[in-house]
């Protein structure tokens, strides 16, 4: 990670300061980095529980979820693991952001946000409770949401809001977040989002048609961009990160991992659910985050796709890449990590943004796996089977959901 | 850890109101709402368009084409306009019935619209969809602070140039539906939404006004009382009658408080937010 000494970012610009990761690519920032750059599925299969349509289900689960650290929260192991598991995946990696990014120890003075991507939290909510015996569902009554009870757990004494655009709703949270602290109306923020399997998610995906359907190798289910493609695998989990000022990060004495250093978004208006095959849109929100970032399109070093792997989609953000960039969608790289970490849906955006740092600090693109005939409708640079080394400075990342919210992040590295 | 110091400095932030539109229908006219056409002046929608929405998605985009219908210009542009949803509690009844039927029917019966159309986007994408708006579209919220949420959502992204305004859609039940074991509801429940459409600035007859402490308490976000929806649509309905010093104030959980101001009163308001935000 770069030192914060350094003062070659601008002392205004908005920089991840503290990571929290939950994926079924493992709980830490390094041990996502070298799955990733290792090209390892976390892909498998599951046990399809007595709602499933068949025999055999493949998803990306989360195992064991790590206790936040000490002093990062209210809460203690025993606290921590009576929560529920939708509380847990936000929980979890919320704490350890606050852990890394060293608010834990001192956050006197500072005004702290947090904003939570999360598509269905009542839906989960809702559903995990009927699973259990439960009957809120069908009871009148109001509780307060998730976000307002994590932000107590964790003392966050700021905005607190939830957002939602369907597989960008991570995204968006960071977009919102970093609104805040340009705006002046918080210090720092804590921005992501997280997901979990279920089964009434895992049935509606699969009879949209939207959910692969092979039965053979979990490891080979995922295959964005590739020819014989045939939808996404779920996976559970997500990301959080701290985001503040680098000038506030260098008082702190903070590492800086990246600047969050672009964003845009534009809605394509087409469909509540297919994907628009007219790229004009998707092509804009890419085009607003490279202004954003004051880059030019021959200066990103990599794209990460959005890429889920379904057939439609896909072709989409490939025209999209290539409206977009123009001839430098020739030679950037282009990869789709959800190959190995399957649709983490409402933490995708902010997973995504984690696996951005990860080629840049190890200036090494991971691969699209299960890559092996590229669709000729998706013509661009891709990274195929295994990691390729790169020297990677400025990195995209697309996210596009149901409705049609498209949104681009950049990702600069510290200097 | 250590706590957070007290420490008084305030942001502020203002917006315009250009239209709005409450509509208030019980649940068992909903039905009928998803058919009806438009009323004057607003688009048509596209066949069907609503017919797998949620009900507040339903009623809420009503208020949108009423509001659209009572814009002061006769043909106003929206392509341009994000979209901020924000509800409470959507979806409620079709997940009821959706696991109830889970359990008995197993995932066969599951349907494919309870994702796209029951989560939290979906009000502020149908709106969009429906009525060709490309900035950024945003559900917001969930839960009992639907309103002080979606407004601070609301002002945020207007804070950016990124598009020309925000339609700001709140939604819910008066009452939550009271539900039978298969989801059928049990009573008929008020579903009421507000639609506003907000711009940076102009000339709009009402205002809105954040004003962002500098601190709260961590023990404010649990109990504070939900800002009445009701009352706020009151507000801004006095507000863009034009005239009268109506002014409506509401304290959000996290120490921002949100006033809704005539258009005179605003301008006269403003230099004391700023001396404070100075």
């Amino acid at each position: 990670m770069t030192n914060a000494t350094s003062q070659s970012t601008r002392d205004d610009a908005v920089v991840i300061s503290g990571l929290g990761i939950v994926s079924p690519l493992g709980h830490s920032f390094d041990a996502v980095a070298d799955n990733l750059l290792a090209g390892r599925s976390g892909v498998q299969a599951v046990d399809p529980g007595e709602f499933s349509r068949e025999r055999q289900q493949f998803a990306a689960p989360v195992d064991a979820l790590p206790a936040p650290p000490a002093g990062s929260s209210r809460l203690g192991a025993n606290d921590f693991a009576a929560l529920g598991r939708l509380e847990q995946f936000v929980v979890s990696p919320v704490a350890h952001a606050i852990a890394d990014s060293g608010l834990a120890r001192d956050r006197a003075g500072l005004r702290l946000g947090l904003v939570l991507g999360m598509g269905a939290e009542h839906l989960k909510a809702w559903e995990l409770d009927f699973l259990a015996g439960g009957t809120s569902v069908f009871e009148p009554r109001r509780e307060a949401t998730l976000v307002e009870r994590v932000a107590r757990l964790v003392e966050i004494d700021g905005p607190a809001v939830t957002v939602a655009a369907a597989c960008a709703s991570s995204g968006y949270a960071m977009a919102l977040g970093r609104q805040w602290i340009q705006a002046g109306w918080v210090d720092a923020c804590l921005v992501g989002g997280c997901d979990i399997l279920s089964p009434t998610a895992i049935a509606a995906f699969y009879n949209l048609r939207a959910l692969s359907r092979r039965s053979d190798d979990p490891a080979k289910a995922s295959r964005p961009f590739d020819r014989d493609r045939d939808g996404f695998v779920m996976g559970e989990g997500g990301a959080f990160v701290v985001i503040e000022r680098a000038a506030t990060a260098r008082r702190r004495g903070a590492r800086i991992h990246g600047e969050l250093a672009g964003i845009g978004m534009s809605s394509d208006a087409a469909h509540m659910v297919t994907p628009c095959t007219d790229p004009t849109e998707a092509a804009r929100a890419i085009t607003m985050a490279l202004a954003d970032a004051a880059v030019a399109p021959e200066e990103i070093d990599y794209v990460n796709a959005h890429a889920a792997g379904t057939p439609v989609g896909d072709v989409a953000e490939a025209g999209a890449i290539r409206l977009a960039l123009g001839a430098a969608s020739d030679r950037v790289p282009v990869s789709s990590t959800k190959s190995m970490s399957g649709h983490l849906v409402s933490g995708a955006a902010a997973f995504e943004a984690v696996a951005c740092l990860a080629a840049i600090h190890r200036q090494a693109v991971p691969p699209t796996v299960n890559l092996d005939h590229v669709d000729e409708a998706c013509p661009l640079d891709h990274v195929r089977h295994v990691a390729r080394a790169a020297s990677v400075r400025v990195a995209a990342s697309n996210s596009f959901g149901f409705g049609g919210s498209n949104l681009c992040l950049v990702i600069r590295a510290a200097a | 850890m250590s706590k957070p110091s007290a420490i008084t400095i305030a942001a502020t932030a203002n917006c315009a109101v250009a239209s709005h539109a409450l509509v208030e229908a019980p649940l068992s006219t909903i039905a009928a709402l998803r058919d009806q056409p438009p009323p004057a002046g607003a688009p048509s929608l596209p066949s069907r368009f609503l017919r797998h929405c949620d009900e507040q998605t339903v009623v809420g985009m009503r208020a949108v084409l009423e509001a659209i219908a009572r814009h002061p210009e006769p043909r106003p542009a929206f392509d341009r306009y994000g979209v901020i949803g924000s509800s409470c509690a959507a979806g409620r009844i079709s997940a009821a019935q959706t696991l109830a039927q889970l359990k008995t029917g197993g995932a066969v019966v599951v349907s494919p619209h309870i994702v796209p159309q029951c989560s939290l986007h979906a009000p502020a994408s149908a709106v969009s969809v429906a009525l060709g708006m490309h900035g950024p579209t945003i559900g917001s919220s969930g839960g009992p602070h639907a309103l002080s949420e979606g407004l601070f959502t609301a002002f945020s992204f207007l804070q950016d140039a990124a598009c020309d305004g925000i339609w700001l859609v709140v939604t819910e039940w008066d009452e939550e539906p009271r539900l039978d074991a298969a989801g059928k509801p049990l009573d008929d429940p008020l579903c009421r939404a507000l639609a506003i459409a907000l711009v940076p600035a102009g000339d709009a007859t009402a205002a809105l006004t954040l004003h962002l402490h500098r601190h709260a308490e961590i023990e404010a976000h649990a109990g504070q009382e939900a800002q009445s929806l009701a009352s706020f649509a009151r507000a801004i309905a006095m507000c863009a009658a034009g005239g009268v010093l109506a002014s409506w104030s509401h304290a959000c959980p996290w120490g921002a408080e949100i006033r809704v101001l005539s258009r005179e009163a605003a301008q006269s308001a403003q230099p004391a937010f700023r001396r404070e935000a100075a």
